[in-house]
């Protein structure tokens, strides 16, 4: 019972930052490009608002999986929850969480037949062929650390201090994919704005609010990984200011970069996990 | 390094002489997505794909036929359980042998449409997925014969000595591109231009799914 109101309680957590952070990172991107912006909460109510506006479903929809795809990336980030700030389980599994994030900005895109959706599905083959090879960061620490487990890795980083000293160039891996995650990224290929809003274009009313719920899950538990796996161990304040501080570079880097193609998004995340896997280990044998 | 380190607790094992099969919430993750997924496959019906026409301001349906889903389908539920099978087995060579099948069934899924670019793509992907299944099953020859055994299980108890780390990097070659990740997306991406989203996810979730589990095998047999 403890752990299901403990689920409840992290999931609840994770839904309110990450929207109120998503907020933060809007709120930065318009005041860097002398805009006004919305207020902060505004991505919060969007989110809950959504649930209770009329939905529709295409006549084009491939049916079940237009609407079964936006549960199940509900339910995966859930499980990412359940796995990280919970029960510090194992770093391979929020990995295959991660692989199951791709698959759905694949098929959100494809199974509602429009070619924006369609167009951001063929993105995220390619994106996805270059973030996994950036979350294999994780594999680095495994070296580093002889563990895959979240709550030994926070106990290592106790006694050995963070691993974003002892091997920064994988804190960066990580960091670029949080950049490229982060709403208006230069690398965000399958969100791009000749694609409308990419793989989200065609999905409605209480799907909507059910993707941007995911989306705000996904944010806060890739922020708390970063902070937690290259600076733990932390306590809550500092949780807060790591995640706002992070907010705050994405935003700033966001708000004045141009969307690189993607081609060039690609092939410039996959040198920089490259040169930084390879001078990771190279830090780490030598 | 033992698997339980890698993928959390032990839920239990299976010995079949010395091959192992265990199981760990990690791999019980991926196991059960694929089948969730596969399932759904089953029951799905394909989108229809709208496309602009060129020279007019009307708008083109491209649909799959029926004859074109029932080849499609049954391919794209072999995969999905192909894939499962890759996330669970305890054996490096089922896990290249299931890895080979996925790769085939992949071109397989889109060899029945008739956009001839998607076809090029799958041509292409395909002379990827051949040339590199000689690393993918070489790589897993050159361990068993350096250490006598396909197990992970058993694998992961040994010290990896030079040859093993050989022919693991081979597999890692094999595998990259048999599943078309960078630098090997190029022939592969355009694959996914056609219509059938449900069979066109197993594609994509077969691939990432067995490059994660393959993330677990190298550092299972390596470290």
């Amino acid at each position: 019972m403890n752990l299901m109101i403990d689920i409840l309680v992290n999931v609840i957590i994770a839904f309110l930052a990450g929207s109120l952070i998503l907020g933060l990172h809007r709120k930065i991107m318009a005041r860097v490009q002398l805009r006004p912006g919305p207020p902060i909460v505004q991505y919060l109510l969007h989110s809950l608002k959504f649930f209770f506006k009329e939905s529709a479903i295409p006549r084009t929809a491939s049916m079940p999986f237009y609407v079964g795809i936006v549960v199940i990336l509900a339910v995966v980030w859930i499980i990412g929850v359940i796995v990280g700030p919970v029960s510090h389980g194992s770093l391979l599994i929020l990995f295959g969480v991660y692989a199951i994030y791709k698959i759905v900005e694949h098929n959100a895109g494809s199974s509602s037949g429009s070619p924006y959706g369609k167009m951001s599905c063929v993105r995220a083959v390619l994106s996805a062929a270059t973030e996994l090879p950036l979350f294999a960061a994780i594999a680095l620490i495994y070296f580093k650390t002889g563990t895959m487990n979240i709550g030994e890795i926070i106990a290592y980083q106790g006694a050995h201090g963070p691993l974003a000293l002892s091997i920064p160039l994988a804190a960066l891996m990580f960091f670029i994919l949080i950049l490229t995650k982060s709403p208006y990224s230069p690398f965000a290929i399958t969100k791009a704005k000749e694609l409308i809003t990419g793989f989200e274009t065609e999905h409605f009313g209480f799907l909507r609010g059910f993707l941007m719920f995911s989306e705000s899950i996904a944010w806060y538990v890739m922020l708390w990984l970063f902070l937690t796996i290259f600076f733990g161990p932390l306590s809550a304040i500092w949780y807060v200011v790591g995640m706002i501080v992070i907010t705050f570079i994405t935003g700033f880097v966001n708000a004045t970069t141009p969307l690189l193609n993607p081609n060039h998004s690609v092939m410039t995340q996959i040198t920089i996990a490259g040169a930084c896997f390879v001078g990771t280990l190279l830090m780490i044998f030598i | 390094m033992d698997f339980i380190t890698l993928g959390g607790n032990s839920l239990g094992t299976i010995p079949l002489g010395d091959i192992v099969l265990y199981l760990t919430p990690f791999n019980l993750f991926l196991f059960g997505i694929l089948l969730l997924f596969t399932v759904m496959i089953a029951f799905s019906k394909p989108e229809i794909q709208t496309e602009a026409s060129l020279g007019g301001l009307s708008n083109t349906e491209v649909k799959v036929t029926p004859k074109e889903f029932k080849q499609r389908r049954f391919l794209s539920v072999i995969c999905g359980l192909a894939s499962a099978g890759a996330m669970i087995t305890g054996d490096l060579f089922n896990f290249t042998l299931f890895m080979a099948f996925v790769g085939i069934l992949n071109i397989g899924i889109v060899s029945a449409v008739k956009q001839t670019s998607v076809l090029n793509s799958a041509f292409n992907y395909g002379l990827i997925a051949m040339m590199c299944s000689l690393p993918l099953f070489g790589g897993a020859a050159i361990v068993l014969a350096s250490t006598g055994t396909l197990s992970l299980f058993e694998l992961s108890q040994m010290t990896a000595s030079p040859m093993v780390v050989f022919g693991i990097l081979l597999m890692l070659l094999g595998i990259i591109g048999e599943s078309g990740v960078a630098p090997f997306f190029a022939s592969k991406a355009e694959m996914f231009r056609t219509p059938g989203s449900p069979f066109l996810v197993i594609i994509h979730l077969s691939s990432l799914f067995i490059i994660v589990r393959a993330v677990e095998i190298l550092l299972l047999v390596l470290v």
